[in-house]
């Protein structure tokens, strides 16, 4: 009986039967929503996406309005005790009380998370794009090419990465005539020393990959180099490149926050996580609950992302998992 | 082993060589600087500079010079300028005679323009390098204490309940960003707890300005407290990832299994044939993460007022004081440069199996 069972068409039957037809990317979606940390990451940055997305909606007021109604108009600059003009959370309709000139809080963080999130993002897949072609082009090419471009990253890599930032910062975006220039200039900045790593990963996924058949067979076929690069190199090199740039988007809301805390990034009045912190340094002896705020919305992006990272890792290359 | 001494020693030079021209044209490429400042002045109180005083200011810092000479000067001096024929040495002004710079690789790293107006540079920052030192020094020890136990026990006892605790800690250790942490633990270990009658820690500095202990090692060490762990906590999380997965690659080597199969006690397994196999990968990645360390170290000692080099630097980039800025980005690529060639001899002293030749 179980000789007879085992007969190859019958094999085949029974699997055709108990394995439905399942694409790659749900296989990829179950295997991510068995990891709780990763789903629940997921939430809370779609949340914050969403109400980044939509914060000139919810926000109440505008983020570099003043709440005038308490003391008169524009803050005294001969007053003693400055920080009057903050409201407490919940006074006078402001959710989480206002600054110390007088401005929504609440308003400010939704905000400050369409710049953070705008930098970081746009900053990713930038690097990740340069990155991945960088990376391509010096496995594929190998020799004096790859030697050359190993080479430059390897400097770079060896730079000390925020102050090298933060002079780039200071000399490059400080000419930039608007606050939405200046903006776009810093996530230049970032995509300069942003795409290294990415450039290392790529190249070894592709270094490894060039000399199989497939490869041969595209190339005896005819292919152009960029074909073979486009169409067979980067597709193998899709799974650890989305789990590097879920991370990367991390450490540039991370690096965004810390430019704009030391002063150096986003601009005031332009709100961003980390401008918002600069200021409450000053004012944290008499009103230190401003100082929760933009931190706990960097920390708790950051912490969401690398949950994700961590979940798409396991769910896009099992191999990895545990490590 | 020579051999590639001196082939690293080669590769170190060019290495410093570049980064010195990387440092010195982003910061003269950099508007702004001591001049235009004089020149804004003397605008708003609608007064023109004299162009005689403007020159001879100009001629004095050096910013007549063409840049390449410029760099040149910077590096190895221009008191033998004239050594160059006068087409070679065209400034601004006519041919440059020469200068009274030495240059920063004889020792003259220029002056502050700014934060410490007319001093040398290399002896402000020296006068830096202490509390710097002592900070990173501390933090990288307290990282690695936390670290390599916890990094073990998580590997050894994989998916138990102390390595969840550890992932989860972790994963919150590389989320926190190193300034608000900072900010929260003056909140919490200066304010609250000084409002509630308990005994606080020093928000600040690295020395009470006044007090019967100020300057003693106890109050260095006190203020070192709060920098310290503010700092460490990337690192502790960061490294002890590290230290498991290490740990879990080399409890699958084959010659873990030989001890084990000969008999030995687990925990002379675990503690001398993987621990020690599995430490040797980190000292490369300590030595890596050193540029990590001084950028975590300008946030930490900008959050805490810390006077170190990276505070120095702060204030320098907020001062535009570029030559304070560039003695600091060269001490740390030099810093950085020699790190990694000791991580790299590092690794062939504990790991024989290495050899480089």
């Amino acid at each position: 009986m179980a000789v007879h069972e085992l007969q190859p068409d019958s094999i085949l039957r029974t699997e055709q039967i108990l394995t439905p037809e399942e694409s790659q990317l749900s296989i990829v979606w179950r295997r991510f929503r068995k990891h709780r940390l990763a789903l629940l990451g997921a939430i809370i940055l779609s949340t914050f996406i969403l109400l980044a997305a939509l914060a000139p909606v919810l926000a109440p007021s505008v983020p570099t309005g003043l709440h005038v109604t308490k003391v008169g108009l524009l803050p005294d600059p001969d007053a003693i005790d400055p920080p009057n003009q903050h409201l407490k959370p919940g006074e006078q309709g402001h959710i989480l009380g206002t600054d110390e000139v007088g401005r929504d809080v609440f308003s400010r963080l939704l905000h400050a998370a369409r710049v953070s999130l705008y930098v970081s993002i746009v900053a990713t897949l930038g690097s990740e794009m340069i990155g991945a072609l960088i990376g391509a082009i010096s496995g594929y090419y190998g020799g004096s090419v790859d030697q050359v471009l190993m080479r430059i990253v390897d400097f770079m890599l060896t730079l000390p990465l925020l102050p090298i930032l933060l002079v780039l910062s200071v000399v490059i975006a400080v000419s930039a005539p608007t606050s939405f220039q200046r903006i776009n200039y810093l996530i230049l900045i970032l995509i300069l020393f942003g795409w290294l790593s990415t450039a290392r990963l790529v190249r070894g996924v592709v270094l490894s990959l060039r000399q199989q058949e497939f490869a041969e067979a595209s190339r005896a076929l005819g292919s152009s180099d960029l074909r073979i690069i486009l169409r067979h190199m980067l597709p193998n090199a899709l799974a650890p490149v989305i789990v590097a740039s879920t991370l990367a988007v991390g450490d540039f809301v991370v690096t965004e926050a810390a430019l704009s805390f030391l002063g150096f990034g986003v601009q005031p009045p332009t709100p961003s996580w980390g401008n918002m912190l600069t200021s409450v340094q000053e004012y944290m002896f008499l009103n230190p609950t401003l100082a929760i705020w933009p931190g706990l919305c960097i920390f708790l992006t950051v912490l969401s992302i690398n949950f994700m990272g961590d979940g798409l890792r396991d769910a896009l290359d099992p191999r990895m998992r545990g490590h | 082993m020579t051999n590639y001494l001196i082939r690293r020693m080669f590769t170190m030079a060019i290495v410093l060589i570049l980064s010195s021209l990387a440092i010195f044209v982003i910061l003269n490429t950099a508007p702004g600087g001591p001049l235009s400042d004089l020149k804004f002045q003397r605008r708003d109180k609608g007064q023109q500079i004299n162009p005689q005083d403007y020159q001879r200011l100009e001629q004095m810092l050096g910013l007549d010079k063409p840049t390449h000479l410029r760099y040149v000067a910077w590096l190895a001096g221009d008191d033998w300028i004239e050594i160059l024929p006068p087409a070679w040495r065209m400034g601004k002004y006519g041919p440059l005679p020469n200068g009274k710079r030495l240059g920063i690789l004889r020792g003259d790293w220029g002056e502050s323009w700014a934060v410490a107006k007319g001093n040398p540079v290399l002896r402000v920052l020296l006068n830096r390098v202490p509390n710097t030192v002592t900070l990173m020094t501390a933090s990288t020890l307290l990282s690695l204490i936390v670290a390599i136990p916890v990094g073990v026990l998580s590997a050894v006892k994989q998916y138990s309940t102390l390595d969840y605790v550890a992932t989860t800690f972790s994963f919150i250790g590389i989320s926190m960003p190193i300034f608000w942490l900072g900010i929260m633990m003056v909140i919490l270990f200066s304010l609250k707890f000084h409002d509630w009658g308990l005994p606080s820690l020093p928000s600040g500095g690295a020395i009470s300005v006044r007090g019967a202990g100020a300057g003693t090692l106890g109050d260095r060490l006190l203020h070192l407290i709060m920098p310290t762990i503010a700092l460490s906590l990337l690192f502790m999380a960061g490294w002890s990832r590290f230290m498991r997965t290490s740990m879990l690659d080399v409890l699958h080597q084959d010659y873990v299994r030989t001890a084990r199969a000969k008999g030995l006690v687990e925990r002379i397994v675990i503690a001398k044939h993987a621990f020690r196999n599995a430490l040797i990968p980190l000292i490369t990645i300590v030595a890596l993460q050193l540029s990590a360390l001084f950028g975590g170290a300008i946030l930490t000692e900008t959050v805490f007022a810390y006077p170190g080099m990276g505070r120095l630097a702060y204030d320098a980039l907020g001062r535009s004081d570029w030559p304070v800025l560039q003695g600091y980005l060269i001490i740390l690529s030099v810093i950085i440069v020699a790190s990694n060639l000791i991580a790299d001899i590092a690794y062939v002293v504990v790991d024989p199996r290495i050899r480089y030749d």
